[in-house]
């Protein structure tokens, strides 16, 4: 018997991200884990309570940096809600846009780095060079490969270059071919499957009852995914599936991401369409001047102040590239908001370790945990 | 799920602990409740109305008492429901959710180390985000923030 | 450098040929073998002997001279900076334009600059994102366990100065708080060229590097 506590992390290549997985182990057998986390805890939720409704966007973005504008649109979700206004129709298809890129952008990057917790190198090459191209469609529209502030409380800032929608098409192809490929590399080969099959098993009913959502829900056969169950922005007048699996293990998650990103390039293809097709304002008119840039006022400090808005309560829940991510944001009439408060989906994911690591050996937790898609700016907020 | 099919549930099981059923757009409802009836509201949600999925747990700070909000989901009524129950500040204790939705304790540890309200009964409160020995409940409002200017510290390494 | 660090080994003592006859402890004779006449060992301390301090006296004397301004110094930078092992590891956002810079399109790996697990193979800390008080203790170790000569670069506005989280109560508001810092990179985040960019700036640091 030679059980011991080790550290993987915070500086550890599996960990993709600044956290610790203790690990109890005996011998190289996994007896019990506990995940620490904390270490990216930048307190945005308390700086949020000083910033004007507008200028927290800026710290959505680097909340999960690798979905920053889902991030952002459930914020502005929330924010609508508690400031009763509503965005103009073109707005929310522009979200939709901005979603599902940024869910390939995020799948791209979590295949790219599990991959590399597989064993495997060129993938990652090949899942860096498919991101850059949806970053500089990003780029062109938003200004920004990655810290986009996009998105405003009313709509989003600006409205598609010319020319935007045909390249963001070509773009669509491209990717289809490459997805292919990446099965190739990664299921078509019988040493994935040898590592993966049976791995990090995580049923039903122990996820629900810990509070997994996302691909890792979907990959246990659960049909629960947001976007269909309750429909925000525009996808209750979009045609996709859901994307399940039955597995519960690695290669189900797998499955289930790469199924995820087939369907978002089906998604975009009908936005492109609708936003070709209907012109009109991004940002609805009469918005209260004191919501932020590019609306602060000029003008002496105090006057902000005097202003009183009625109170409300927002609440909103979108799916997330990594699962279920939810904001209650509370409004007490001020130019600040009183509360945020947000629900990470990695948060529950992670704490649910113990269940999907118990009895593996130390050389399964970097694909199991590669499965999870980690992204801990949002678990620490 | 309308707020009047919840009221149905919880009124038999709560009595006068139950405060008041409103209507929150986009979800079945806002249940409040007084904190002695916390286990029981639990227990009512999860088993009689199927909310099997607890969302998050959240801790506001309202100076003189503290409120906390649990939301749930339900996978049959593909709705949120949201449960609120008030601590006082100079008391503020509530049972822990841990023994119904297994999800609530890292939810709980970190209500309390933001907004230190304790969860009775809960199997591990410690620091999950702030470091271990952190004295402070940041998200309190009477915790202020410095001024970007207060902050040239001197560490004893450089 | 270029100076012996510990004085030559003496040669090692050798037995004397006994006299008489050997014998074992059940009293049969034992036969003697001639050991050669100088030892193996003696015959190569004999060369070293002689050359070694000629060697040593001629290029103490050249690199006396200009030799360790001009040659050798010179030689330690240019390997120094053209082979830069970052440590692996990332902090926050800017750890994917890291991670990114790694691709293909902005490959780093051509300036030398190979990511490195363990801190004792690095050179290089480049700290992207931002530096909480609960993970300072840790970054700390890590330098120091970064052997000299190492340098630290940091990326990004968290990094340089708190960044947008300046004023939270976890955030360290800048890593030069903690650790002497070589080169600032500017950017939230940078992009992967402006990281090169530092990179290379730090090259260009190492190039002019005197002791």
């Amino acid at each position: 018997m030679s059980e011991m506590w080790i550290n993987m992390g915070p500086q550890h290549p599996m960990t993709h991200g600044l956290w610790n997985l203790r690990v109890r182990i005996d011998g190289e057998l996994v007896l019990d884990v506990d995940p620490e986390m904390g270490y990216l805890h930048r307190g945005i939720e308390k700086i949020s309570e000083d910033r004007h409704y507008n200028e927290v966007v800026t710290l959505m973005d680097r909340t999960c940096y690798v979905a920053g504008l889902c991030w952002e649109h459930l914020y502005i979700l929330a924010a609508e809600k508690a400031l009763h206004i509503e965005p103009p129709e073109r707005a929310e298809y522009l979200r939709v846009l901005c979603d599902e890129f940024q869910r390939i952008g995020s799948h791209v990057m979590w295949y790219a780095a599990f991959v590399q917790d597989i064993g495997l190198m060129t993938p990652f090459l090949y899942g860096m060079r498919d991101r850059d191209l949806v970053l500089d469609l990003f780029q062109s529209y938003t200004g920004a490969r990655m810290t986009y502030e996009y998105m405003r409380v009313g709509g989003v800032r600006n409205d598609l270059p010319p020319g935007f929608t045909g390249h963001a098409r070509k773009v669509l192809d491209w990717l289809t071919e490459r997805f292919r490929e990446y099965d190739q590399l990664c299921v078509g080969s019988t040493i994935f499957h040898k590592r993966c099959d049976g791995l990090g098993v995580l049923k039903g009913p122990e996820a629900i009852a810990h509070g997994v959502t996302g691909p890792m829900l979907r990959a246990a056969g659960v049909r629960r995914d947001l976007r269909k169950d309750r429909p925000y922005a525009a996808y209750d007048r979009l045609e996709f599936d859901m994307a399940i699996a039955d597995g519960a293990d690695v290669t189900a998650r797998y499955l289930v991401r790469m199924e995820e990103m087939r369907q978002s390039v089906r998604i975009l293809r009908q936005v492109l369409d609708w936003l070709d097709a209907h012109p009109g304002p991004v940002l609805a008119d009469r918005l209260p001047r004191w919501l932020g840039a590019p609306y602060a006022p000029v003008g002496a400090e105090g006057y902000l102040l005097k202003r009183k808005y009625p109170k409300g309560i927002g609440f909103a829940a979108i799916e997330e590239p990594h699962g279920e991510a939810a904001a209650y944001i509370v409004n007490e009439g001020g130019e600040h908001p009183y509360r945020v408060k947000f629900r990470s989906p990695v948060f529950a994911n992670l704490s649910a370790a113990k269940t999907y690591l118990a009895g593996c050996h130390v050389a399964d937790i970097p694909p199991i945990m590669g499965s999870v898609d980690v992204c801990v700016g949002e678990v620490d907020r | 799920m309308q707020p009047q099919d919840v009221t149905k549930v919880f009124a038999p099981k709560l009595g006068a602990r139950l405060l008041g059923v409103d209507p929150f757009e986009g979800t079945a409802g806002r249940v409040r409740f007084e904190r002695t009836a916390a286990l029981e509201a639990f227990r009512a949600a999860r088993d009689d109305l199927g909310f099997h999925h607890l969302s998050m747990v959240g801790g506001i700070d309202w100076i003189d008492h503290r409120e906390v909000l649990y939301v749930l989901w339900s996978d049959a009524a593909r709705q949120y429901l949201m449960l609120s129950t008030d601590v006082p500040a100079s008391d503020p204790h509530v049972e822990s959710a841990s023994s119904v939705w297994p999800s609530a304790n890292w939810h709980e540890r970190e209500a309390w180390e933001m907004v230190d309200i304790t969860f009775d009964h809960h199997p591990d409160l410690r620091h999950l985000l702030t470091p271990d020995g952190y004295a402070f409940h940041p998200l309190l409002r009477s915790f202020k923030l410095h001024e970007p200017e207060e902050l040239e510290v001197k560490t004893r390494h450089v | 450098m270029g100076r012996l660090s510990a004085p030559l080994p003496s040669a090692p003592k050798i037995a004397p040929v006994p006299s008489g006859p050997v014998t074992d402890a059940r009293g049969a004779e034992l036969p003697i073998v001639q050991a050669p006449a100088v030892p193996f060992l003696e015959i190569e301390a004999v060369r070293a002997k002689e050359f070694v301090p000629a060697a040593k006296e001629a290029l103490t004397a050249l690199i006396a001279e200009q030799g360790q301004q001009k040659l050798i110094r010179p030689v330690f930078n240019w390997a120094g900076r053209n082979s830069l092992f970052p440590l692996h590891w990332g902090l926050a956002c800017c750890a994917i334009e890291f991670a990114a810079a790694f691709g293909a399109r902005w490959d780093a790996e051509r300036f030398g600059v190979l990511p490195r697990s363990s801190p004792r193979q690095c050179d290089l800390m480049i700290v992207n994102g931002t530096v909480t008080w609960k993970v300072a203790h840790k970054l700390v170790t890590l330098y120091e366990q970064i052997p000299e000569p190492k340098w630290v670069i940091a990326m990004g506005n968290c990094a340089t100065g708190g960044g947008p989280f300046r004023t939270a109560y976890s955030v360290v508001p800048g890593v030069d708080k903690l650790v002497p810092v070589d080169v600032y990179i500017a950017g939230c985040p940078p992009r992967p060229e402006a990281m090169l960019d530092g990179i290379l700036r730090l090259e260009k640091l190492i190039q002019e590097r005197k002791e």
